[in-house]
């Protein structure tokens, strides 16, 4: 018996090793691969960067020029889809979580939101062709695209609100309700100024998805090639996304065009980056003085 | 009776299915201390946390019975729950300031409930010396609560409440996160404030209700034993439950 013990710890240390290099092998490759990915795009893409690039619209049917008007469209569409599913997303959270007494309803809107998350794009894009396009009239615009895009980014949005509601301490509604304050003022001044910070940070995820979909915006908002910048939120918009797509798979020349979509791939890259950036910023000056 | 400001007559409470108060009946003097005793689930912090209403904050509960406060019962369906607050005030186990400036920690209830018309830097002030607080912060005012130690957090607490200038104070376990030395100063408070208020205090220290309290009762699995002068209790209890549970002898 004694033997067969100390005879089994090399095995072990063995077993342990192959487990710890499996462990440290999936971290590397999941790495490399970001890195493989954010390399090939810049390599392939960095040659077409120039201010022109980034200021000027296409020319010579998109085989030449820059961007702009789709960088801009994207920043539109982003910003709107934010400015619709921000609100409507903290609101509905804030329903679930302060207001919602648990029960079968609320397990039903709860499937409802999961459900919604799994929903594919492109369905998201035909739903908003029929409400938004058709039936309310709205064309193919930015404000079809934005609410497209902020149904699309809500279940992410509800997500992260109703965590960061939670994640405010009972005690402090408490002590807000036990001093006579209605319990919408204390959702307003205690509970949601401390949830917005946890509330920003997941909802960055939503936004860098809605910057990048495709398929939401095919029917709803993105236009082939306009050169002219929009001028209300009834106009058509270019967008980095669906550039890319036109670019790669219906343009007028695809090979001689693969460095302005590799691009185009960089720029879209750097918008959402620099979104997410301006996300930041705005959660690390709200988290000033907010900790317990 | 004038000198009795909440009187309960025959509150049954309930959390879903389970009983947690039989048919309990009792009246709070005014300006004195009444200290809430007995085993952990025996009901005391139910029934504090009934005088305010913060019970309505947890879902399935059910009571029956009234509970009378200025003339009428505080259960009935016209009453507003945030009314009766704003005239009970409630210190918490665990200090629990707002992540605000001391300024704004006092100030917040005033301020929401629109008692604003009075000088607000006079109210913090006077609200700060009444929790005998205000000269370790008179200086930093602007600066955040969560910075002060456990046992000024706990008297901002009540600086806070009494801001509101309340009817009743009623505290649940109020030093049972404190030290020893901010516990004496909490229990000093205590002392000058129920020359102005009312105060119920639910206590697991013994030695603290008999310091502190005019009144005590004692509870046990949701009945009340025994509510009596508080010497009497602690020296001459009529009922043998009591003196079993002062003595250590169960609980």
């Amino acid at each position: 018996m004694q033997e067969e013990k100390t005879n089994s710890m090399p095995w072990r240390y063995f077993r342990q090793n192959v487990f710890f290099t499996c462990v440290r092998a999936s971290a590397l490759v999941i790495t490399l691969a970001l890195g493989g990915i954010i390399f090939y795009i810049i390599y392939n893409g960095i040659s077409v960067i120039s201010w022109d690039f980034i200021t000027q619209p296409p020319t010579d049917a998109m085989t030449k020029g820059g961007i702009m008007p789709a960088i801009l469209g994207t920043i539109y569409l982003t910003l709107g889809a934010i400015a619709i599913g921000l609100p409507l997303g903290i609101a509905s959270a804030i329903y679930l979580t302060e207001y919602a007494r648990e029960g079968r309803v609320i397990r039903l809107i709860r499937i409802g939101i999961n459900c919604l998350a799994g929903v594919p794009s492109v369905v998201f894009g035909l739903f908003g062709l029929g409400i938004f396009v058709i039936f309310l009239k709205f064309g193919s615009s930015i404000l079809s695209g934005s609410l497209t895009l902020g149904f699309l980014i809500l279940p992410t949005i509800i997500g992260a609100s109703e965590e960061a509601l939670k994640s405010v301490p009972q005690t402090f509604r408490e002590a807000s309700l036990s001093l006579g304050v209605s319990k919408w003022q204390t959702i307003y001044r205690i509970v949601l100024p401390n949830a917005l910070p946890g509330i920003l940070t997941g909802s960055i995820l939503g936004i860098g998805r809605a910057a990048g979909e495709t398929a939401p915006i095919m029917f709803t908002a993105a236009a082939f090639f306009t050169a002219k910048l929009p001028s209300s939120i009834f106009d058509e918009v270019m967008a980095l996304p669906y550039h890319i797509y036109v670019l790669a798979t219906a343009g007028t020349n695809i090979e001689a065009t693969r460095p302005i979509q590799y691009g185009t791939v960089l720029v879209l890259v750097a918008v959402v980056l620099g979104i997410d950036l301006i996300a930041i910023i705005i959660r690390g000056y709200m988290r000033r003085n907010k900790r317990w | 009776m004038s000198t009795d400001m909440i009187k309960i007559n025959n509150v049954n409470f309930y959390y879903g299915p389970t009983r947690a108060l039989t048919d309990i009946s009792m009246t709070f003097g005014k300006n004195k201390v009444t200290a809430l005793i007995g085993p952990s689930g025996c009901g005391k912090s139910t029934l504090l946390r009934l005088l305010n209403r913060m019970n309505d904050l947890i879902d399935g509960t059910r009571v029956e019975g009234e509970i009378i406060f200025e003339d009428r019962n505080i259960y009935a369906p016209d009453v507003d729950p945030v009314e009766i607050r704003r005239k009970i005030g409630m210190v918490f186990q665990k200090p629990n300031p707002f992540p605000k400036t001391i300024y704004n920690n006092i100030s917040y209830g005033p301020k929401l409930t629109g008692m604003g018309a009075q000088n607000m830097d006079d109210l913090v002030e006077q609200s700060l010396r009444q929790a005998v607080l205000w000269d370790e912060v008179k200086d930093i005012l602007n600066k955040s609560a969560m910075n002060l130690s456990g046992g000024q957090q706990q008297r901002l607490c009540i600086a806070r409440a009494l801001a509101m200038k309340p009817d009743v104070l009623l505290m649940d376990e109020p030093t049972s996160a404190l030290d020893p030395i901010s516990t004496a100063k909490i229990e000093e408070l205590i002392e000058e404030l129920k020359k102005n208020y009312t105060i119920i205090i639910v206590t697991h220290n013994m030695q603290q209700a008999a310091r502190i309290s005019d009144e005590t009762a004692f509870f046990y699995m949701g009945n009340l034993i025994e509510y009596n002068k508080t010497e009497k209790i602690f020296t001459n209890p009529d009922v043998k439950q009591t003196e079993d549970y002062i003595t250590g002898r169960f609980g």
